[in-house]
């Protein structure tokens, strides 16, 4: 079954375009990343999943149902973390678990809650009292409440410190283990690496590329990367390697190493083609491209 | 049923704000000094039935401040915080918001108001008549909170919604005599109209809900006093138009809030 299905969506406020018909389908039992910069489009997405924002065309739907007409329904087997909300004023974190589960007619144990996500201690202090991080912690709460199939989460990490980042992660997992899809959307792109399937990267509104890290990877042609110290660099050097077929770039940063991006096949030719021009190489070895590496490709290709 | 958890949400957190507690307590005072001051100041015979006849311009001037004082920052509150971000995240929709918001803010003040006036018996128990006055004086008070909710769903900051508020009070409450008599007075030196205003313009100046208040309670209430002719100051219709102003205000509101992008 599809968790999430969008359809040539658009949104448009005036002449900007915020969101430029996307495609998108999430599989059930997915963790899916949602990747970008800010300002990229991906909370305005989010938001039309929960029916905050209308879109100007298309649709989506959560587990079949269409996020705008049939909203309340769409949103029952969901937990939602969004972005840009407050707390309620005079409620205590153990109160809005409690709010969740009325509201989801959920059987659960709040306490049990606020301790898996690290705040039962703070559980009967007014949640207006809380840092952003324990807010957020709070929300995670009360998307967890009745186990739902699909977790929706905007920017989760934000105001977390790393500890409390790889907690959230380990919560991820744990519930993907448990049979619930995840899409959570992030402009950080270890949180993403870690933990998903697959990524979608987004690009001023527009789906640039929706793959497996693996295939992304791939696609960037083979996204392997050369390191190689030379005894010392001549001028002309970097431009005898950019010649050779399958180099993608190539600089130096220090004053004898090379850093060159190409696909796997043209690691040799380099080395040769360095030898021929009677260069002498000290050390090389290869790097996997990161997925930073990829994001900066596929973000800056456009620009 | 989901407008129920946010209906007792609401309730619970709208009475622990010390403002509105005062709010209330203004209101209660207000009663109960009326209550006690009739049988010193009012005519003979003191009963339930006419008590009615002299609440009324407290009660038509009260009853709408403290509603839209209630009511204006309900939705729009949440909505400028963001906190309406996490009840729209689970499933509820909007129409139970709404809904939900308007039930707990009108049975608090309805609450408020059945106990104010329940608690003094206001001279000789007429227990039919009395039970009306009270169903009358509810429903006039859910014109209101629903004015000051339709206001806070209306506009997207509380600002807003406070000076939408006050300019509604400003026109029905206060200025809506003068600027009837200022029309009559008008008409009358311009010779258009010698008694009273035409047909149209009284209809028009007739449907105030403070004005609808006083022809429902007159006419099911108060057997001393008497309505004017005109079939439409006559007492269903006010029964009708009071019924109109409950839910018509909210429901244009609604409707444009539904329709709405929350960001």
């Amino acid at each position: 079954m599809v968790a999430i299905e969008a359809d040539e969506v658009s949104k448009r406020y005036g002449t900007e375009t915020a969101l430029d018909r996307v495609d998108l389908t999430v599989e059930e039992g997915e963790t899916f990343g949602f990747l970008g910069p800010n300002g990229a489009g991906k909370s305005t997405f989010i938001n039309i999943l929960l029916d905050f924002v209308k879109p100007s065309e298309g649709s989506v739907g959560i587990f079949g149902h269409d996020c705008q007409a049939d909203g309340t329904v769409a949103r029952e087997r969901i937990g939602v973390l969004p972005e840009g909300y407050s707390v309620f004023d005079r409620l205590t974190g153990r109160q809005h678990i409690e709010y969740a589960m009325r509201s989801k007619g959920a059987d659960a144990d709040p306490s049990e809650i606020l301790d898996r996500v690290g705040i039962l201690e703070d559980a009967d202090r007014l949640a207006s009292d809380y840092s952003k991080g324990m807010a957020q912690r709070m929300v995670l709460g009360m998307a967890l409440v009745g186990e739902p199939d699909l977790l929706l989460l905007d920017e989760p990490s934000t105001g977390l410190d790393p500890n409390g980042a790889a907690e959230m992660r380990q919560i991820l997992r744990e519930e993907n283990e448990r049979g619930a899809t995840i899409f959570f959307s992030s402009h950080i792109l270890e949180q993403v690496e870690a933990v998903c399937d697959r990524v979608g990267i987004l690009q001023d509104g527009e789906l640039v590329a929706v793959d497996t890290i693996e295939g992304l990877r791939e696609s960037l042609g083979g996204g392997t990367k050369l390191v190689i110290t030379l005894d010392h660099l001549e001028n002309g050097v970097l431009d005898t390697v950019r010649t050779v077929r399958g180099v993608e770039t190539a600089v130096s940063n220090e004053d004898s190493t090379l850093e060159v991006t190409c696909t796997n096949d043209a690691k040799m030719d380099i080395l040769v083609e360095l030898h021929d021009a009677g260069v002498d190489v000290v050390n090389f070895r290869t790097e996997e491209a990161s997925l930073e590496d990829m994001f900066i490709e596929y973000t800056g290709r456009q620009r | 049923m989901t407008w129920r958890s946010i209906a007792r949400q609401d309730s619970a957190l709208t009475v622990s704000a010390r403002s509105v507690k005062y709010l209330l307590s203004l209101l209660v005072l207000g009663i109960l000094l009326l209550g006690y001051i009739y049988p010193v100041v009012g005519a003979e015979p003191y009963t339930t039935s006419r008590f009615p006849g002299f609440a009324q311009g407290l009660l038509t001037t009260l009853v709408p401040f403290v509603g839209v004082l209630l009511g204006y920052n309900a939705v729009v509150s949440d909505r400028e915080s963001g906190a309406i971000r996490l009840t729209l995240s689970l499933p509820q929709s909007r129409s139970d918001v709404v809904l939900g918001t308007f039930v707990s803010r009108t049975g608090v003040l309805a609450g408020t108001l059945v106990a104010a006036l329940v608690v003094y018996p206001f001279g000789e128990l007429e227990l039919g008549r009395f039970l009306l006055f009270v169903g009358l004086t509810v429903a006039f008070a859910a014109v209101w909170s629903g004015l000051g909710i339709a206001v806070s769903l209306a506009v997207a900051t509380k600002r807003r919604a406070l000076v939408l508020g006050f300019a509604l009070l400003f026109l029905f409450v206060l200025v809506w005599d003068t600027l009837e008599n200022a029309l009559t007075a008008g008409l009358s030196a311009a010779g258009l109209a010698d008694d009273g205003l035409p047909a149209a313009a009284e209809f028009l100046f007739a449907l105030a809900p403070g004005r609808v208040f006083e022809r429902a309670t007159a006419g099911f209430v108060d057997p001393s006093r008497s309505l004017g002719e005109a079939w439409y100051l006559g007492e269903w219709v006010a029964l009708v138009l009071l019924a109109l102003w409950i839910v018509g205000p909210i429901g244009l509101a609604y409707a444009r809030f539904a329709g709405r992008d929350l960001s």
